[in-house]
């Protein structure tokens, strides 16, 4: 299905751009339910929101160490060391794995539902 | 989807203070949009939460390449063994699907991936959309500015299919005006980071291999998208003049912004790669980057013959795509790796790509093929080539 945006070539001198056939994929369900799938979205979204203003923090913090005083600017200006970076990222891989990694256990290693005896191993 | 009234939503005053705003912290060029600096030759995204939710997605990324992945490929051998089969029994990707589809483990991961594709393209589509007139009279001043040249065609009627949106990028390259923006950024996710100062291309341009007689005068990347390995192409045959065409010309506006913003002198020139205004027997290098899955059959036959038209004789032409270097998919866990990018991150053509005999395509043209020529990317020993005889 091409989306009727504009008509013809180039549509004008402002865009450079044509019409396009749009993708799918945000129509498909993955997870059998749909409000599931956009828990799941939302899931993600807040874990974004949340990095974020965690990141801010952080770099909020090492500002003030360096420098003792702040503004929003040096804020938003503030280039990290390599090493803080490396701090960043590991931190930053570190909320992912916490939150989410749930995700990734091995859904073969579950235990039974039904089983009566929680010594049992099966 | 772009539209002009979103164009022109923000007010005149707010318009002019927003452009007045990006124009006060730029550095070098007079018009360049970059709040925040560059990181090396990468321009920082202009706002730190914006930045810190393009890490977070790479980041996700990470975890989706690492432990969602291997979470995965254990579920995929457990239903394999469950019906009697290994991870090395080839099958179809249909069979595949039959049996990964309806497992929820399975679409979890596809579902996490594709999550994190949406959010890395609309986060950045976003800020340029809010700040359209300055990024629009980035491109438009960069395309009178040098030392390199771009030339659009207004008369060019992009065929229906290169207007999918590829890579599920919102618009594709065709349809949003910002396309090469939101594809650096988006991409620089896909790399998890790895890539901000286009080493992955400037790897590609080091491989490439150059004509016997050594003369290097002319160079062109075929679907050269915004021009990264046109670029570093450029920084590898410094004398020569290098070319980019694509039929896309809001990437190719981008490129010339990056072009001009690294004083790189490259060509860009939107024309179908398949029908391209060059003469014969022209460049002493024909080369492109991950094109041939985004095209039809026809398409792919197509853009050969063009390599082999306009590549002078002793010309070498070396395609870097999906299965040059390496086998294609057989295993059920490849298989269904190959239907998650197929079908839903809507490339469109891949299954049509997979399916072409690339080496018998390039010899029909006349190439001289190598399919053991110099590898392009890690991980493999080969990339195929082809030399116009003398």
């Amino acid at each position: 299905m091409a989306d009727a945006k504009s008509a013809g070539a180039n549509s004008g001198p402002k865009t450079y751009t044509t019409d396009f056939i749009k993708a799918d994929t945000d129509r498909a369900v993955f997870l059998g339910n749909a409000l599931l799938d956009d828990m799941m979205t939302a899931l993600i979204a807040l874990g974004s929101e949340t990095w974020a203003v965690r990141r801010r923090a952080k770099i909020t913090e090492m500002l003030f160490e360096k420098n003792g005083k702040i503004s929003r600017e040096m804020v938003e200006q503030y280039m990290p060391t390599p090493e803080e970076e490396r701090q960043l990222t590991t931190e930053r891989d570190d909320f992912i794995r916490n939150i989410y990694g749930h995700f990734a256990r091995n859904g073969e290693d579950v235990v039974a539902l039904n089983s009566l005896d929680p010594k049992s191993k099966k | 989807m772009f539209q002009r009234r979103q164009f022109l939503m923000s007010s005149a005053a707010g318009a002019a203070a927003a452009i007045s705003a990006f124009k006060a912290s730029a550095k070098g060029l007079a018009f360049d949009v970059e709040p925040r600096g560059t990181t090396g030759i990468l321009e920082r995204l202009p706002r730190l939460d914006l930045e810190s939710a393009q890490d977070f997605m790479t980041g996700y990324r990470v975890f989706i390449n690492g432990p969602l992945n291997r979470a995965a490929i254990a579920r995929a051998e457990s239903i394999l063994k469950a019906n009697g089969l290994t991870a090395e029994t080839p099958m179809s990707m249909a069979d595949t699907i039959k049996l990964m589809a309806p497992d929820p483990e399975m679409m979890l991961y596809i579902h996490n991936w594709e999550n994190t594709q949406r959010a890395m393209w609309a986060t950045v589509q976003h800020e340029a959309h809010k700040n359209a007139d300055a990024y629009t009279e980035e491109m438009d001043r960069a395309m009178k500015a040098g030392p390199g040249t771009i030339e659009l065609d207004a008369r060019l009627e992009p065929p229906a299919y290169t207007k999918h949106e590829i890579h599920i990028q919102p618009g594709g390259y065709v349809g949003d005006p910002f396309a090469g923006y939101i594809y650096l950024h988006g991409q620089n996710v896909v790399f998890t980071g790895g890539n901000f100062q286009d080493k992955a291309q400037v790897s590609l341009a080091g491989a490439v291999p150059t004509p016997a007689s050594g003369k290097v005068r002319r160079v062109l990347e075929q679907g050269c998208s915004i021009g990264q390995l046109t670029m570093a192409l450029k920084l590898r045959f410094p004398e020569a003049e290098v070319w980019g065409d694509d039929v896309a010309a809001p990437m190719l506006r981008y490129g010339q912004v990056l072009a001009v913003d690294r004083g790189i002198d490259v060509h860009f020139v939107q024309q179908l790669s398949e029908k391209s205004k060059f003469p014969n027997n022209h460049f002493d290098i024909v080369t492109n980057n991950l094109v041939f899955h985004e095209v039809t059959t026809e398409g792919a036959r197509g853009i050969i013959a063009e390599a082999f038209r306009t590549l002078r004789p002793g010309g070498v032409f070396y395609p870097i795509d999906l299965f040059t270097g390496s086998p294609k998919p057989k295993t059920a866990y490849q298989q269904f790796k190959a239907w998650q990018d197929y079908r839903w991150n809507a490339e469109i053509w891949r299954m049509e790509y997979t399916a072409l005999d690339m080496p018998e395509e390039m010899r029909k043209v006349g190439f001289i093929v190598n399919e053991k020529g110099p590898p392009a990317r890690g991980g493999t020993d080969r990339n195929i080539m082809g030399t116009k005889p003398a």
